[in-house]
C-alpha cells in the first residue's frame, strides 16, 4: 500500500452499459498518490470505459467515482494529465502552438506554458521540430508530444493509456524515467498497458478487469506470491505443451517456462513428467509467475 | 468560461490563417472592384462625349437651354444646323455622334429621324436628348417643375405604423435588405457547414477524448461555433467595407449609387434573428458530427436539413407579389424558415408585429432546444469512432442525464 492514507482516486462498484452490452458490470480500486497503478486487462475489457467514467466523460450507471475527494469538478480537471489511447492532436497545426493552446485550457498562463515547455521539447528531442506541423512529426515524435501535453501543465493525476506505444528502446526508456519521475514527486498515476513486464517494472499494484468486473486487485508482489505455483521452469526435451493443466509454454535457451492452469498444481506436472515416455528432464523447479502468467491465466479461466 | 473563450479564440485564428480564408476574403473584394472598376471605365472612358447635332424645322429648340441643375448635369453639349446637309458634313467628317431632325410639325406628330455613322449612339445620348427637348419645350416653367416634367414623378411608399419607406428612385432601398438577406443567409449556412466539418474533424483526428477532459462539450461546441462565427463575421465586415468604398467611390460616377442609404431598419431585423438561427443550425450540424462517422455521411444528412432552411427561396416570387400570404404567414412562423421568410418579407412590406413577435419566439425556443440536444447527443456520440448513432440512440441520448 502506498505511503498516503487517502486515495486520489477512488473507484466504487461502478457500471456501464450501451444498449445490450454491459461493458463494465463491478469494477473497484482506489488510487493513492506516489504510486504508478496498473489498470490492466484484454482488449473489450473495460478499461477504457472505466477510464472515461472516472473523468466523467461518462457518466456511470451504478456506483460511485471519487476524484480529490469528491466529484469531477471543472477545476479538478485542471488537475489531471490524460494521454488517452485513441490519441490524435490537430494535425494540420504547428507542434509548439498546439502544446501550448492545450496547456492553457489546463489553466496554465500562455507565457508560462512556452518557457515550461521548452525544457520539455528539449529533453524529448523536439526542439528542432517545434515549428513543423504535426503531421510532418514521424509516430513516435507525436508520442512523445502527446507525453509532453499530458504532462506540461504539471498535473497532479496523470492517465496514461500504453504510453510506450510506437516508442524506439531508447524513447522508451526515456518515458519510464519521466514516468517514475513524475511517481517520487508524488504524483498518482494509472497506467494501462499491454505490456506486462512494464507492468512489473513501473507498477506497485495493480487492477486486473475481465469481462467488466475485477479480477485481480492488489500489490504485485502479492498477486505473485498468490500466484506461485502456477508455473514452473524447466530444462529437459519433449513435448511439454500437451502436459495436462499446462496453460501456456514459453522456451527460450532450453529453458521452458509452463503457466499451469488454475487447480492445477506443479506437483501434479511432476507426477505426469515422471510417467511420461519420450521426456528427458534435467532440471525442474517451481517457478514464480510473471505478470503475463497470470494474465494469460486468469483470463483464460474467464473464459472458460 | 475562461476556457469558452480561448477555443473561440483559437478556432478563429486558426481559421484566419489558413490559405483558403485569404483568398476567400480578398477574393470577394477583388471581384468588387473589378466590377466597379469596369462600371466606371465604361461610364466615363467608354461614353462618347461629342455632340449631338439636330437641324430644328419645327423652330423649337435653342441649343444654349439645359435642364434645370441635378438634372442631367452631365448631359452631352447640343448643336443646331441649318439644314441637313451641314449636319451630314459635321457626321461624316466625326465632329458630332448623331443627328436628329425635327419636322415642322413635330408638336403635333411627335416624330424625329436619327442619323448615325456606322453604330448607333449609345442609350445615354438619347436619353440626353429626349431631356433636352423637355427643358426647350418646358423652358417657361419654374426649375421645380422643370425637373417634376423632365424626370417624371416620385412615388415613395411609407407604412402607416413606421418610418419605413421605398422610393422608386431609389431602387436600393428594395435591393438591399433583399442583398443583404441573402448574403447572411450565406454566413449562417456557411458557418454551420464548417461547424459540421470541424466537430467530425476533431472525431477522425482523435482530438476529442483528450479535450473533454479539459472542457466540457457544450465550452467545445460552443467555442467553435463562436470562432467560426466570428471568422465569417469578419468576412462580411470585410466585404462590407470594400463594397461601402466601392458605393462611395462609384457614386461620382454612376448618378444611381448617389441615393444610397444604409437601410438600418432591415439590418436591426436580420440581426435579430441572425444570432438564434445560427444557434439552430449550429446545434442541428453539430448533433450531425455528434452522431456520424465520416464527413460525407454528414454532408448528406446536412444537405437534406439546409433544404429546411432555403426553403423560402422557392416563393420569392410570391413573396414580391403577395407578401401577406397565409404560405408566407406559416413560413414566418416555423423556426427554420422564419429567417430568411422576414429577411424577404420585410424588405417589401411591413410585417405585423404578432407576427414578428411570435415568429422571433418560436425561433429562439427551438434554438434553445437544438443547443441542448446537441450537446447531448454530441456527449454520447463523440468517442464512438466508427460507429454512427441510429435514431434510437439520439432519442436515448437526448433523454440521458
Amino acid at each position: 500500500m502506498s505511503t498516503a492514507n487517502t486515495p486520489t482516486i477512488a473507484v466504487a462498484s461502478v457500471k456501464k452499459n450501451f444498449g445490450q452490452v454491459k461493458a463494465v458490470q463491478d469494477v473497484s480500486f482506489e488510487v493513492y498518490p506516489g504510486e504508478i497503478f496498473g489498470l490492466l486487462g484484454p482488449n473489450g475489457a473495460g478499461k477504457t470505459t472505466t477510464i472515461r467514467m472516472m473523468l466523467d466523460i461518462f457518466r456511470p450507471d451504478g456506483g460511485s467515482v471519487s476524484i480529490l475527494g469528491g466529484e469531477l469538478s471543472e477545476a479538478k480537471k485542471q488537475r489531471i494529465g490524460y494521454m488517452p489511447e485513441d490519441r490524435g492532436l490537430y494535425k494540420d497545426l504547428k507542434l509548439e502552438p498546439t502544446l501550448i493552446f492545450l496547456a492553457t485550457l489546463k489553466g496554465m498562463d500562455a507565457a508560462a506554458a512556452k518557457k515550461e515547455l521548452e525544457g520539455w521539447l528539449k529533453r524529448l528531442d523536439l526542439y528542432e521540430h517545434r515549428d513543423k506541423k504535426i503531421q510532418e512529426l514521424s509516430k513516435g515524435m507525436q508520442q512523445k508530444a502527446q507525453l509532453i501535453a499530458t504532462l506540461l501543465h504539471n498535473p497532479d493525476i496523470i492517465i496514461v493509456d500504453e504510453p510506450f506505444s510506437g516508442l524506439d528502446p531508447v524513447n522508451t526508456r526515456l518515458a519510464k524515467e519521466i514516468i517514475e519521475e513524475q511517481r517520487q514527486a508524488g504524483k498518482t498515476i494509472i497506467m494501462s498497458t499491454h505490456q506486462m513486464y512494464q507492468v512489473e517494472a513501473l507498477c506497485q499494484r495493480i487492477v486486473l478487469i475481465n469481462n467488466g468486473r475485477t479480477v485481480l486487485y492488489g500489490e504485485v508482489d502479492d498477486i505473485k506470491r498468490n500466484f506461485a505455483g502456477n508455473a514452473v521452469e524447466l530444462e529437459g526435451h519433449g513435448d511439454f505443451a500437451s502436459l495436462p493443466g499446462v496453460l501456456e509454454i514459453r522456451s527460450q535457451n532450453g529453458t521452458h517456462h509452463l503457466a499451469l492452469a488454475p487447480g492445477t498444481n506443479p506437483q501434479d506436472i511432476f507426477r505426469t513428467l515422471a510417467t511420461r515416455d519420450g521426456i528427458k528432464v534435467e532440471r525442474f523447479e517451481i517457478a514464480e509467475p510473471s505478470l503475463d502468467d497470470i494474465f494469460v491465466a486468469v483470463v483464460k479461466e474467464g473464459k472458460r | 468560461m475562461r476556457n469558452f473563450w480561448l477555443l473561440a479564440k483559437h478556432e478563429y485564428r486558426k481559421m484566419i490563417g489558413k490559405r483558403s480564408f485569404l483568398l476567400g476574403t480578398l477574393g470577394i473584394p477583388f471581384l468588387i472592384i473589378v466590377v466597379m472598376g469596369l462600371l466606371i471605365f465604361v461610364i466615363t472612358r467608354g461614353e462618347d462625349k461629342r455632340p449631338i447635332g439636330y437641324v430644328d424645322h419645327a423652330g423649337i429648340l435653342n441649343e444654349t437651354v439645359r435642364p434645370p441643375e441635378g438634372v442631367n448635369d452631365d448631359m452631352v453639349p447640343m448643336h443646331a444646323f441649318s439644314d441637313e446637309t451641314a449636319a451630314q458634313s459635321a457626321l461624316e467628317a466625326g465632329d458630332i455622334q448623331a443627328y436628329y431632325i425635327l419636322a415642322a410639325d413635330y408638336l403635333q406628330t411627335r416624330e424625329l429621324e436619327r442619323y448615325y455613322w456606322q453604330e448607333d449612339i449609345e442609350d445615354a445620348a438619347r436619353v440626353d436628348f429626349a431631356d433636352f427637348i423637355r427643358a426647350n419645350l418646358a423652358a417657361a416653367h419654374s426649375d421645380d417643375l422643370q425637373t417634376l416634367l423632365i424626370d417624371g414623378p416620385e412615388l415613395t411608399v411609407r407604412s402607416l405604423e413606421g418610418n419605413r419607406e421605398i422610393s422608386s428612385n431609389n431602387p436600393f432601398g428594395f435591393i438591399i435588405p433583399f442583398a443583404a438577406a441573402f448574403l447572411f443567409v450565406f454566413i449562417v449556412m456557411g458557418s454551420a457547414g464548417y461547424l459540421l466539418q470541424v466537430v467530425t474533424d476533431e472525431k477522425e483526428n482523435r482530438t476529442m477524448e483528450m479535450m473533454v477532459t479539459s472542457v466540457t462539450p457544450l465550452q467545445l461546441i460552443g467555442g467553435k461555433a463562436l470562432g467560426l462565427m466570428a471568422v465569417s463575421l469578419t468576412q462580411l465586415f470585410i466585404w462590407l467595407a470594400v463594397a461601402v468604398v466601392a458605393v462611395l467611390i462609384g457614386a461620382n460616377y454612376v448618378p444611381q449609387l448617389q441615393d444610397f442609404t444604409i437601410p438600418w431598419t432591415s439590418l436591426l431585423i436580420i440581426a435579430l434573428y441572425f444570432f438564434p438561427a445560427y444557434a439552430l443550425i449550429a446545434g442541428m450540424m453539430t448533433a450531425i458530427g455528434g452522431a456520424v462517422t465520416e464527413l460525407q455521411q454528414g454532408q448528406q444528412i446536412a444537405g437534406i436539413l439546409n433544404m429546411l432552411f432555403i426553403f423560402p427561396f422557392f416563393f420569392v416570387a410570391l413573396i414580391i407579389a403577395t407578401p401577406d400570404s397565409p404560405i408566407l404567414v406559416a413560413l414566418t412562423l416555423f423556426p427554420t424558415t422564419s429567417f430568411i421568410t422576414v429577411s424577404m418579407r420585410w424588405a417589401i412590406n411591413v410585417i405585423p408585429t404578432w407576427q414578428l413577435v411570435a415568429s422571433w419566439l418560436i425561433l429562439v425556443a427551438t434554438a434553445v432546444l437544438s443547443v441542448y440536444a446537441s450537446a447531448k447527443i454530441f456527449r454520447v456520440g463523440m468517442l464512438r469512432y466508427g460507429q454512427s448513432l441510429n435514431l434510437r440512440g439520439v432519442w436515448s441520448a437526448m433523454r440521458s442525464r
